[in-house]
């Protein structure tokens, strides 16, 4: 990669660029391309899988031991521009290796975090997918704040994304109770329960209604204290037909 | 046992209609909605209809579509929301910050400033570290007989078609092409 430019030189670039067809701008891409150089072997790295289309390597400045690199040997540059079946085919190598980093490094998890754009996190100018083994406080704190996002706006998105997809998912018929589930979302588990019980008053429902309701909100309840039974070490392991 | 669990998942039910919900996308297998409580407008899930609780579970062929799916609502995100930035992201596992014993994938409309941080403070590991861990994941690969995945067809989505090329207007000064002209 070029180390400095001056303003001349990058306006240069930028006129260059501009003029160049989406084919040349692939191949001029490639070339600046440290993770193409590494694909190619140019550029020495700690591979842990390879197959014809698809590439691991371990992150030199990891997050945690065992963070990987899953990368397609072709040059995409955001995810968007990737065809259906590689996108599938990334993903079912990251599944592997997340199982094989359950296995052999002794952790309890992981995160699998893509980002396309700057805006995003994006540093390199390769597709790839962070493969993150996770272990109880290992010091990794994602932050994924909550905000309040009024009904006509959430309609709104609705709206245009599911007619931008074509979709078939019909429009929701009576009151969306907050269904708010992102990860560090135990508060709004709570906060959501409590809403819950709001509308059921506002509602005024008849009995049998209540009666269901309750029984819903206690099969939601058995749920909470289930969530971190569910998944456990244990439950991992069974999966994983380890002991 | 997976009836019960099904009984128990807030997402299951809201699969099986019980439970409201806005809901962006739906194909035989796959559910996407919108959270109401997102990072940022037009924060969703998207779900495989079956219940499983961690990504291991889930078949590769469905985990496909699933990602597949995901890739063009991030592609919708990019063009209908104006979003400069998505990320996909999955926690898998308490520790990695999963709260719901069935399996999701975040997609995360991003924009400068908005509060959402993924990142992480990078680790310095010795040469001897990073190669122990290296013949460690190698060796877990093989055992589990992974050397070779191979490549599928295109996944399969069962009810809806559209290629994420579809998307992407051929527009010269979409979102597409502003990243490819971006200075290296």
């Amino acid at each position: 990669m070029p180390e400095q430019l001056s303003q001349e030189q990058i306006k240069a670039l930028q006129e260059k660029i501009k003029n160049m067809s989406p084919e040349e701008l692939k191949e001029f891409q490639k070339k600046q391309c440290i993770f193409c150089q590494i694909i190619s072997g140019k550029v020495q790295s700690k591979k842990v899988y390879e197959d014809g289309d698809a590439i691991a390597i371990l992150d030199v400045n990891p997050a945690n031991p065992g963070h990987m690199l899953i990368m397609p040997k072709e040059h995409y540059s955001i995810m968007p521009q990737m065809p259906d079946d590689e996108i599938g085919h990334i993903f079912m190598v990251a599944k592997a290796l997340s199982n094989a980093s359950l296995r052999a490094l002794e952790v309890q998890g992981s995160n699998i975090i893509v980002a396309n754009g700057v805006a995003a996190g994006q540093r390199a100018q390769h597709f790839m997918a962070h493969l993150i083994p996770r272990k109880e406080n290992d010091g990794i704190e994602f932050q994924i704040p909550q905000k309040n996002i009024s009904e006509e706006e959430l309609q709104n998105i609705r709206t245009m994304l599911s007619k931008s997809l074509g979709t078939k998912a019909e429009e929701a018929k009576g009151k969306i109770s907050p269904v708010s589930i992102t990860p560090k979302g135990k508060r709004v588990v709570e906060a959501e329960f409590e809403e819950n019980k709001e509308s059921i008053k506002a509602k005024s429902k008849t009995k049998r209604e209540v009666k269901n309701q309750k029984a819903k909100e206690e099969a939601k309840e058995q749920k909470k204290r289930e969530i971190r039974e569910n998944i456990n070490l244990d439950d991992i392991a069974k999966v994983l037909g380890v002991k | 046992m997976v009836e019960k669990a099904r009984e128990s998942c807030l997402l299951c039910q809201i699969v099986a209609n019980r439970v409201p919900s806005y809901k962006i996308y739906e194909d035989d297998l796959t559910l996407a909605i919108l959270d109401i409580n997102g990072s940022n407008p037009g924060h969703c899930f998207v779900i495989p209809k079956n219940h499983y609780p961690i990504i291991e579970q889930v078949p590769d062929d469905e985990l496909a579509i699933l990602f597949t799916v995901a890739n063009k609502i991030s592609s919708a995100i990019f063009e209908n929301l104006k979003a400069p930035g998505t990320n996909i992201f999955v926690a898998n596992g308490v520790p990695a910050g999963q709260t719901v014993a069935h399996f999701m994938i975040n997609v995360m409309p991003r924009k400068e400033n908005d509060g959402v941080n993924l990142q992480w403070k990078t680790r310095q590991l010795t040469e001897e570290e990073m190669s122990t861990v290296e013949l460690k994941l190698k060796e877990s690969i093989k055992g589990a007989g992974i050397e070779k995945i191979e490549k599928t067809q295109k996944p399969k989505i069962t009810t809806h078609e559209k290629a994420a090329t579809e998307l992407i207007a051929d527009d010269e000064d979409n979102y597409f092409m502003r990243q490819m002209r971006r200075i290296p």
